[in-house]
């Protein structure tokens, strides 16, 4: 599931979700990190030892739940997004969930924000109570929302009330410059999968073969159909990787 | 899905959605065309979709030149609401061995009995139609003008469009799985979506068309056989014609997007229905691109895939009624041009099955040619 839509699985979640009686004690990161790839700054960012050094890069990170005390250094240094910071005690009824953030703009303190669950989804709209930048090298914000308490473990990501998407305007495809409203438009049609779009409109065909557009193609077509991402049939995955020149492959240079 | 059609045609290819128009636009009901995936999800998607009359068979040669007046006005004559991108840039074959330019000129001969205007040039004249042709080696070339390529999607998509407004219904993701025959005759279609009753069916089913003889116990003489392409990054328009070399078994095409679509056939690929894309190709198809074409040497490879040749004993169609299962036709065959010929081979085809004057002898690509005596062999395949 991960491999093919980047949403983790609910056994996925569990593996790193504390108990109630660790989140109602304060901050922690909850590091939602899945799958094996060589990569360890924050063992190195925790100076709590909450994140013990890895044997092996490849493994993945293991949080001491005891030793954290939520400062969050470790989740404006992953690389992956991967770590967020949940604060169950904030007030009865609420909790503070810190989200890494790398857009422009950057959200506003008291500004009201569209919450995201893992798969983009809207959860409602929730306010910034603080904004930290990630220091003068780093560019990775954090985002302070207040969430109802019961979303603590549910808001994950976020999007700004001021950017709704103009389909006219935006572009799904880079390398061939096509729109998100063109490509809506051909689902109209009747094109029903990615490859019938792909041979229609020219979107994934072009050098970076797809990266950029094939999942946002796949999105669109999930609501159309009203169907999980995961069901969208995907195109087939063809070499090369990336674009070398014919006088390489001859041997010539 | 309906549960009996007039006629059910297997497979969504050029071959498929042509005859699928081709009857309908004759006033034939009730059509329903069968695909296992989406349409020219097959070789008709993955060809290099080019275009050329200059063959040494009269037949092919027919069907080609025929199909090219049909490509010229098909936008119009399907109403097709985008386009088909068909680019008369011409085909240069060019030719680096004595034996094989005394081949181009027997089939030269071919053509220009069939008014086809093919010219036999010296190396300086092909270099002035496509300045970056090497002439190391170079004996001489053909070229026709009314040669060129279009785009194989738009195409298929065209006559589809065209077919769907006149009523014909396409089952896409649907797999035949079996033929039903009552003394010898063709009564259903079985699909994975249910059987559909009718007594005439279209195998068009390209490399696959031999798994749907076998359903009704016929063994078509036919066999697949792997072809890799590849498309590089879209640059400036600088080579008009697509360049043949037989001697380097290349083809290679810049479209109207501006990329470069190019193939080699080789010589030792097995017969079998494998599709994967190898290493090998890469290696192979650009030395022979870089070595007809060296300019070409600084173009990036974007994509590389595969496809099937449907091949016949004599690289010529095969349009004929399957023997011991009345009511079933075959088109297949096509041996790496079924996509130039497709419009007029689905001409013959219906006008054969509907009984109507068949604009050339149909009998030249039956099935009989394969029982003996002398096969007339195509010369010019890549
Ligand atoms: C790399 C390459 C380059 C080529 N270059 C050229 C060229 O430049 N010019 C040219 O004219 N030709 C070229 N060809 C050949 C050309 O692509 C084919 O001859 C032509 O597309 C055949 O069309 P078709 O409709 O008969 O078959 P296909 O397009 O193969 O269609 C057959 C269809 O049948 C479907 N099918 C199979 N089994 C079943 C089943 N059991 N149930 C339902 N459906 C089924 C398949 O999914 C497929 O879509 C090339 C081929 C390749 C592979
Ligand atoms: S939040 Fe702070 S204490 Fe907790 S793991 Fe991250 S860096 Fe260590
Ligand atoms: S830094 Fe982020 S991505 Fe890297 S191992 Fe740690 S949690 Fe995973």
């Amino acid at each position: 599931m991960l491999n093919k839509t980047g949403v983790p699985t609910l056994e996925d979640i569990q593996t790193v979700s504390p108990s109630e009686e660790r989140l109602k004690k304060g901050p922690v990161a909850i590091i939602e990190c899945f799958q094996e790839i060589p990569c360890n700054p924050c063992t190195e960012a925790c100076k709590q030892g909450a994140i013990r050094p890895m044997e092996d890069i490849n493994n993945l990170p293991k949080l001491d739940l005891d030793k954290c005390n939520g400062c969050g250094v470790c989740l404006s240094r992953c690389p992956g997004l991967a770590i967020f910071i949940v604060d169950a005690s904030y007030s009865d009824t609420e909790a503070i969930v810190r989200i890494p953030y790398e857009y422009y703009p950057v959200p506003q303190v008291g500004e009201k924000v569209v919450g995201l669950n893992r798969a983009g989804d809207e959860l409602g709209t929730f306010e910034v109570s603080k904004v930290q930048s990630g220091g003068q090298k780093n560019k990775t914000y954090t985002i302070w929302l207040i969430v109802p308490q019961s979303l603590a473990m549910e808001v994950r990501g976020l999007r700004l009330r001021s950017t709704e998407i103009q389909p006219k305007e935006t572009i799904v495809c880079r390398c061939e410059d096509i729109t998100l409203g063109e490509i809506q438009a051909l689902i109209k049609e009747g094109y029903s999968t990615i490859d019938e779009i792909k041979r229609a409109a020219r979107a994934g065909m072009g050098p970076c073969q797809g990266r950029t557009c094939r999942m946002l193609i796949a999105q669109e077509l999930a609501k159309f159909y009203s169907i999980p991402v995961g069901e969208v049939l995907m195109p087939t995955f063809r070499p090369t990787v990336k674009p070398v020149k014919l006088g390489t492959y001859a041997g010539g240079e | 899905m309906q549960k009996s059609a007039n006629v059910v045609i297997i497979g969504g290819g050029i071959t498929g959605c042509a005859v699928a128009y081709e009857m309908a636009v004759r006033g034939v009901k009730d059509i329903v065309v069968i695909e296992k995936q989406y349409l020219s999800s097959g070789a008709t998607g993955r060809c290099g979709a080019g275009v050329r009359q200059q063959w040494g068979t009269e037949t092919n040669a027919i069907l080609a030149r025929d199909s090219v007046k049909r490509f010229e006005g098909m936008n119009e004559e399907l109403e097709y609401d985008r386009d088909i991108e068909f680019k008369q840039g011409g085909y240069l074959m060019v030719s680096y061995t004595e034996k094989e330019w005394d081949q181009y000129k027997k089939n030269v001969a071919v053509q220009h009995n069939l008014g086809i205007p093919t010219k036999m040039i010296t190396p300086l004249e092909a270099q002035a139609i496509v300045p970056h042709l090497n002439l190391n080696g170079l004996i001489g070339a053909t070229f026709c003008q009314s040669d060129g390529h279009a785009n194989p999607f738009h195409v298929v998509d065209a006559y589809y469009k065209a077919a769907r407004r006149l009523g014909v219904k396409f089952e896409t993701y649907t797999s035949v799985t079996g033929i039903t025959l009552e003394k010898g005759k063709v009564t259903a279609v079985q699909t994975s979506k249910g059987d559909i009753a009718t007594s005439t069916v279209i195998n068009a089913c390209g490399y696959a068309a031999g798994t749907i003889c076998k359903m009704v116990g016929f063994e078509l003489p036919l066999y697949p056989q792997r072809h890799q392409a590849l498309v590089t990054e879209p640059v400036e328009p600088c080579q008009g014609p697509m360049v043949i070399s037989l001697h380097h078994r290349l083809y290679c095409q810049q479209t109207p997007h501006g990329s470069f679509i190019m193939g080699v056939g080789d010589p030792n690929e097995p017969k079998d229905f494998n599709i994967n894309s190898s290493w090998e190709f890469l290696e192979d198809v650009s030395r022979q691109a870089t070595t007809v074409l060296p300019l070409l040497k600084n173009l990036r490879v974007v994509r590389q895939w595969s496809g099937l040749y449907d091949m016949s004993p004599d690289a010529n169609p095969i349009l004929d009624e399957v023997p011991g299962a009345q009511g079933m036709w075959v088109a297949a065959g096509f041996s790496g041009h079924g996509f130039m010929v497709g419009p007029q081979t689905a001409v013959l085809l219906t006008q054969k099955i509907l009984g109507q004057q068949c604009f050339m002898p149909i009998e030249r690509f039956g099935l009989a040619r394969f029982l003996g005596g002398e096969l007339d062999l195509e010369s010019a395949v890549v």
